[in-house]
């Protein structure tokens, strides 16, 4: 539990640091901004309770929000999302998961289970923070468009994450 | 109780989820200028919307009232404006040269103002006027009726509170005029063909009447002093006798429009009548004696 516990704390830092400093700053085209700080209720066990993702969820978007200048808007996306992603993990998640449970892995879930997973909940996510950011429906297009650059590039970060973790857990 | 004590437990995370929704949209218009200045657009866009249904509810509550105001408001506006109607009229009426006239003509006898209340005008019909004034007002049969164009006509019936007067557009009216200036004398009559031309009868044929002439009462009998305005000479033609002129008259008074007339009380009218009644009987008694 406890080694868990201090490599989700490792990787909020890290991911936290990464958006504040970085990800933040990256406009490509003008439309697509990473926001892989979402991999953090991503990779919350299978047993975690549902009220642990709302606050979690909550707690990540505040900080992310202090450090962006955004008030409200990561924190509104990411309680959201606290609320669905058990739901979706559930929904993508093999049925055979064992007392103990699993942590949402390309290993434990397949990658293309793992895709699924991550990019819903990713797409959910950026248009959530896309609507509440622009605040009406004036520019549908240009809505969608951030939407789709900002979950792709995400969802792409995402999987390299992953891809990293397996490494390293292989090495 | 245990049931809503167990369904706040089984479903906290999703109370938990909308409290800290509300907080993030509180902070989200709170420190965001964008957001906030969009929200407050809406919601008193919403407010104004939610306000604008109470006040027509309101305002629907109350449209009886309302109706009746408006009822009475509109009565009111309507006496108001028959009033400046008259007013206009009346002011439009006293400016024309041919009232001042007729009322220079009448200065010394007693008038006595009436309106018509009913008027038959058709052409070739014998017409009649109804005015407002009968015997209690001192109006009785046999007195002239003058308006602001002129001769309208003679009283042939009083009542106690409104007259029956036959106007010149009667086959039976006979009124003596002449051509102002000249002293020549006819009698106006109708021929029923045109309510507003009239003829002067029996005028001699070394009368030099010309047409656009005035015609005017003769004052030949008790009925009108001499000197109101008939009308105007419209044609000169041969009598059918062939021993005198006959001269159509454009009339001065549209009697289609004709609304305030002047009862004319000639002061001397008993006296006169007194006379002719003694001239008549005594014709007759001569014709009578052997």
């Amino acid at each position: 539990m406890f080694p868990t516990s201090l490599q989700n704390g490792f990787w909020a830092i890290t991911l936290i640091l990464l958006q504040v400093m970085v990800f933040n700053h990256i406009h490509i085209m003008g439309y697509a901004t990473p926001m892989p700080f979402v991999y953090l209720l991503l990779m919350l066990h299978s047993h975690t309770e549902r009220w642990i993702y709302v606050v979690w969820g909550f707690a990540v978007g505040l900080i992310v929000d202090v450090f962006s200048n955004t008030l409200g808007v990561c924190a509104a996306a990411m309680t959201f999302l606290g609320l669905v992603a058990p739901l979706l993990r559930d929904a993508f998640m093999p049925a055979d998961r064992g007392e103990d449970g699993i942590t949402p892995s390309p290993r434990s879930m397949q990658w293309s289970g793992y895709l699924r997973y991550a990019a819903t909940t990713t797409i959910l996510f950026t248009s959530v923070f896309y609507v509440m950011e622009c605040f009406s429906f004036f520019d549908v297009v240009r809505l969608l468009i951030h939407i789709a650059t900002s979950s792709a590039l995400t969802l792409l970060i995402i999987c390299s994450i992953e891809h990293i973790r397996q490494n390293v857990v292989r090495g | 109780m245990q049931v809503l004590l167990d369904f706040l437990r089984r479903y906290n995370y999703l109370f938990l989820f909308l409290l800290l929704e509300i907080f993030c949209i509180v902070m989200l218009v709170r420190f965001n200028r964008y957001q906030g200045y969009v929200w407050l657009t809406a919601s008193n866009e919403a407010a104004a919307s939610v306000n604008g249904v109470y006040q027509d509810a309101v305002a629907f509550t109350r449209l009886s009232e309302v109706n009746e105001q408006l009822t009475s408001d509109n009565i009111r506006l309507q006496q108001e404006n028959r009033a400046l109607r008259d007013a206009l009229r009346d002011a439009r009426y006293d400016t024309t040269y041919t009232h001042r006239c007729v009322l220079k003509q009448l200065q010394g006898y007693q008038l006595i103002p009436a309106r018509v209340v009913g008027n038959k005008v058709q052409v070739g019909m014998d017409n009649y006027l109804v005015i407002d004034r009968g015997s209690a007002d001192g109006v009785t049969a046999e007195m002239g009726v003058v308006s602001g164009g002129g001769v309208v006509g003679i009283i042939y019936l009083a009542n106690v509170h409104h007259s029956l007067v036959i106007p010149v557009t009667h086959s039976k009216s006979s009124i003596s005029c002449s051509v102002r200036g000249q002293d020549y004398f006819g009698y106006l009559q109708w021929d029923g063909s045109n309510t507003r031309t009239a003829y002067v009868a029996d005028v001699p044929r070394y009368a030099k009447a010309r047409k656009g002439q005035v015609i005017e009462t003769s004052g030949f009998s008790s009925v009108f002093p001499p000197g109101i305005f008939v009308g105007r000479v419209n044609r000169v033609r041969n009598a059918p006798d062939g021993q005198s002129y006959r001269l159509d008259v454009v009339l001065g008074n549209d009697f289609a429009a004709l609304r305030d007339v002047s009862v004319v009380a000639t002061p001397y009218k008993a006296e006169v009548d007194s006379l002719k009644a003694r001239a008549e009987r005594l014709e007759l008694n001569e014709a009578g004696a052997p």
